[in-house]
């Protein structure tokens, strides 16, 4: 199942012009100031950056290490990229085992002056508020419906609450 | 303001006017096609296309000023509703005028600086050289002179001579601070392109972003300021002309910035 999930490549567009600025402009920024935490090793690939994230010490996700995978859409930063964890993903109340993360920020309510360092932060926080490692409740339905490598961009999300 | 279908005499007019225009611009006839479409312009100059299809003639003619007056003026016209802007810029939104205005510009301005940066830089050099040679040559008459008076003196030179050499190099280490290319200072980047502001304008939140940018945000993502997400309209938009200055000021003095893709 995990592989369908990270597998599966959103339909390749190339980055606009635009887009192509921007990510480069991001990806010096972020090589002079990483988000504390992270660790994003720089490939020749534009569009796709893997990421890994440090559980924050004393949250329950202290000492593990998880790999986020951004895809960056032909007109970013009209649109928000695609932000996934890699499988296995952490035990979250909002993040699905095949590494669907349900955060409003990332669907919704985009913005574009909001960057991959920012979306980290947002995700970063989003774990260490957590009370309890458990999966979403429709976790299984959830993905055996994106069996066929939909992106979570495609899912029509209801945000659960703003606590964790 | 978009051009309603003719409905005035004068509206006909113009728009027979823009097409006798076109037919002159398609055969390269620059100077008639802007006789028809100034034409057209006096008749209705609330029609955007007359100004920036006026433009687009002056800059095959490489009359940038005329289409810095023409562009602005169309812009100007252009904001007040997506429909007109999206005639301004074509159905492309990278074809938007100031866009391509800017690529040309910078482009050429890049240029000339990398030909007077070069030269200033081996001018610097020379005269560094030529600075330390005599540094060196008046220390060495100085102690020539002083031979046999005060032997410590003698000892010191050595080391008066480094730290003034090494001064000298620091001041023409400042002297060329500005032709090394860095980074533009934050403030003068849209927080949305982090590329240096062309034609910037400001919101009520207090923040500025990229003309072109914000509209096509407000168009695609939402009516809404993307940083403090407050609610934001088109009449809102206002240009900030404090900001379009410091950003000149800063390319006057550091060309390198003109630097694009």
């Amino acid at each position: 199942m995990s592989s369908t999930s990270t597998g599966s490549t959103p339909p390749r567009q190339a980055l606009s012009k635009i887009a192509c600025n921007r990510i480069q402009k991001e990806l010096v920024e972020w090589q002079v100031n990483p988000p504390h935490g992270f660790k994003h090793k720089v490939t020749d690939n534009l569009q796709r950056w893997v990421i890994d994230v440090n559980g924050a010490p004393g949250t329950l996700y202290a000492n593990e290490t998880y790999q986020l995978q951004v895809d960056f859409p032909e007109h970013y930063p009209m649109e928000a990229p695609q932000v996934i964890f890699v499988p296995p993903a952490p035990l979250h109340a909002h993040i699905y085992s095949n590494g669907h993360i349900c955060l409003d920020i990332l669907y919704d309510s985009w913005s574009p002056a909001m960057t991959v360092s920012s979306i980290c932060i947002s995700i970063l926080s989003m774990l260490s508020s957590s009370t309890a490692k458990q999966r979403p409740e429709d976790n299984d339905r959830y993905v055996k419906n994106c069996r066929n490598g939909r992106s979570p961009k495609e899912t029509r999300w209801w945000f659960h609450d703003d606590k964790v | 303001m978009a051009p309603s279908a003719a409905e005035s005499p004068s509206a006909m007019q113009a728009e027979r006017l823009r097409q006798d225009g076109n037919t002159y611009f398609k055969k390269d006839r620059f100077g008639a096609a802007i006789d028809a479409y100034t034409e057209a312009i006096t008749l209705c100059p609330n029609v955007p296309v007359y100004w920036t299809n006026r433009a687009l003639c002056h800059r095959k003619r490489n009359d940038w000023t005329k289409v810095e007056e023409d562009s602005r003026r169309a812009i100007y016209l252009d904001h007040s509703s997506f429909k007109a802007l999206d005639l301004g810029r074509g159905a492309n939104p990278q074809s938007y005028i100031v866009e391509e205005i800017w690529q040309e510009l910078a482009k050429a301005k890049y240029q000339e600086w990398e030909h007077e940066s070069n030269k200033r830089s081996w001018e610097l050099q020379t005269l560094k050289e030529a600075c330390e040679s005599a540094l060196k040559e008046k220390i060495s008459l100085d102690s020539s002179q002083i031979e046999g008076f005060l032997d410590d003196t003698i000892d010191s030179n050595p080391a008066q001579l480094e730290a003034q050499l090494e001064a000298l190099g620091q001041v023409f280490e400042k002297a060329a601070e500005p032709d090394l290319p860095t980074e533009v200072p934050d403030y003068l980047c849209c927080k949305i392109t982090l590329d240096i502001f062309r034609d910037p304008v400001i919101t009520p939140s207090g923040l500025s972003y990229e003309r072109a940018v914000i509209l096509e945000h407000m168009e695609k993502v939402g009516e809404f300021d993307p940083i403090t997400r407050e609610p934001l309209h088109l009449y809102q938009l206002i240009p900030n002309l404090a900001i379009k200055e410091a950003v000149q000021a800063f390319l006057d003095k550091h060309g390198w910035a003109y630097k694009t893709d």
